[in-house]
């Protein structure tokens, strides 16, 4: 048996579909509360978690597999192995701004927020562009009409939230797709149950 | 900061005293190496990026030291100056804390891990390397972690020669050593088709890189530079070294350890036990770095780490009792 840990929330669901397709499905119903489910044929042990706590139990081996989106591991920077895209819950990571031009027009230190910080931080950094960036949890479009900063860092699906907000796209940083990632130790101990999830899952993506 | 107390501790010290046991009775002799160095020894032997992780600060006098972050470094320029007279080869063992600064989510987030380790220095080729594969199966079966080790092996070389094939830049090659190491397979592809090469093909399916025997054909099938076949050739003949052990279901080839290149010239090993999430111990062959202390010479190694040893085997006769 090999323990698979998937993120709440917008990765949930396209994930378990996923997963269904090829053919894993879980005793217990999707529906269900609980945040430990096994496989009907109980190979595989699902845990849902926080997706940014999806690489730490991995890393730490508590999770043999994950599914999360590469945001997530870009922002964590865990040592992890990335078998296989699984081109779920696709979004893009950009830069967005009230100012198309933002970029040129912003006089003086840019204040960035994000939920990023490290992807922020490491893009801006690579660009040579000092900004300071502001951490928030949520809500991030808020921001610049609120005078917080003037630019973020977030996630755009469709970028409705974005235009709502008066904010439009300035830059993109990154594609971002769900993943399976796969604990270091796992992959040569339990190599056969981590290639045969491998293997199904890369027949349906 | 990690401390232990009793039961733990007693464990601690029976594991650091069987491994011991093995090195001297392997006839490496015990070396105890300063704690403080001056930072310039470090980067030598380590790198730069590897030693950077070390703990600096200034002497007196203004010169940069550090809290030593390995003993490998240390035992090297020992061995190129002053021993550089005793007739080779030199064996030396030792269990010794090493202190690295981690950032906080890893998972080997300690910033104190005490090494067991061993270098045999003055002695190439295959017989050296199967000496210390041998050493640590020992160990580990010592300590009854018989049928839950696994040791990869790998001879860093198939990607050097490969990427030394294709012509690649120092950042192209970071790149192609970072899709390998952490399996992108899809991506590998991608990145691949750049390179209209037969020889490039050998890494493009993660699924060929680990294994048994059968992942050195399919590699053979693909590559055709002289350099990785040499390479295939020594990595087949230490195979067959450790089947005629009848160690075979301890060990795999993995193609895809390619984790620290600039560090091994040759084999590279990593070791993983059932039940830790992260590898125990790691080594290899690294020729090229007694040089930098001035005297060049073969050499080769590897280190367990004692703490996740303990840990692992604490867990272990939880489980069982």
């Amino acid at each position: 048996m090999i323990t698979v840990a998937i993120g709440k929330g917008r990765m949930q669901e396209s994930a378990l579909a996923l997963l269904a397709r090829a053919g894993i499905r879980l005793s217990d119903g999707v529906n269900s509360r609980r945040l430990a489910l096994m496989d009907e044929t109980r190979q595989y042990r699902f845990i849902f978690v926080k997706p940014l706590d999806v690489p730490v139990y991995v890393e730490h081996g508590i999770a043999d597999c994950g599914i999360v989106g590469r945001d997530v591991l870009l922002e964590s920077e865990a040592d992890l192995l990335l078998p296989l895209d699984l081109g779920i819950s696709r979004v893009r990571i950009v830069v967005a701004a009230p100012d198309p031009q933002a970029m040129t027009n912003v006089q003086g230190m840019i204040r960035v927020a994000t939920k990023y910080a490290q992807i922020a931080r490491a893009y801006f950094g690579a660009r040579g562009i000092p900004v300071e960036i502001i951490q928030l949890s949520g809500s991030v479009e808020l921001a610049p009409a609120l005078g917080l900063a003037d630019m973020i860092v977030d996630l755009v699906e469709t970028g409705v939230t974005l235009r709502e907000n008066g904010l439009t796209v300035v830059e993109e940083i990154a594609e971002s797709t769900g993943r399976l990632v796969v604990n270091r130790a796992s992959y040569q101990l339990k190599s056969d149950e981590v290639s045969r999830l491998v293997k199904v899952l890369e027949d349906v993506v | 900061m990690r401390y232990y107390i009793g039961a733990e501790a007693r464990l601690r010290r029976t594991v650091e005293d069987v491994a011991m046991s093995v090195f001297q009775a392997w006839n490496y002799e015990e070396v105890i190496t300063p704690s403080v160095d001056y930072y310039d020894l470090f980067e030598q032997g380590m790198g730069q990026r590897e030693a950077q992780r070390g703990f600096r600060f200034t002497d007196n006098d203004g010169r940069l030291l550090a809290l030593r972050p390995d003993v490998t470094s240390s035992v090297a320029r020992m061995a190129a100056t002053l021993l550089s007279e005793r007739p080779r080869p030199l064996r030396f063992c030792y269990a010794a804390p090493v202190f690295r600064q981690q950032p906080q989510s890893h998972a080997e987030w300690r910033r104190e891990n005490t090494q067991l380790g061993c270098e045999l220095i003055g002695a190439g080729g295959k017989p050296a390397d199967l000496e210390v594969l041998r050493l640590a199966a020992e160990i580990l079966s010592r300590l009854n972690l018989q049928s839950r080790y696994c040791i990869t092996i790998n001879n860093v070389e198939i990607f050097n020669g490969v990427a030394a094939h294709l012509n690649l830049e120092e950042p192209v090659r970071e790149q192609l050593r970072r899709l390998i190491d952490t399996r992108e397979t899809a991506e590998l592809q991608r990145f691949l088709k750049n390179y209209d090469n037969p020889d490039a093909r050998a890494f493009s399916q993660s699924a060929q890189l680990t294994g048994k025997r059968n992942v050195l054909q399919a590699a053979r099938n693909a590559i055709t530079n002289t350099r990785s076949l040499a390479a295939l050739d020594s990595l087949e003949e230490l195979w067959t070294e450790i089947e005629s052990l009848g160690f075979e279901n301890s060990f795999e080839i993995d193609l895809g350890d390619v984790s620290s290149l600039d560090y091994y010239t040759g084999l590279s090993l990593k070791i993983f036990v059932h039940g830790a999430g992260v590898s125990v111990g790691r080594g290899g062959r690294y020729d090229g770095l007694t040089g930098s202390f001035g005297r060049a010479e073969p050499a080769v190694g590897f280190v367990l780490n004692l703490d996740a040893l303990t840990e692992v085997l604490g867990r272990i006769s939880k489980q069982e009792r």
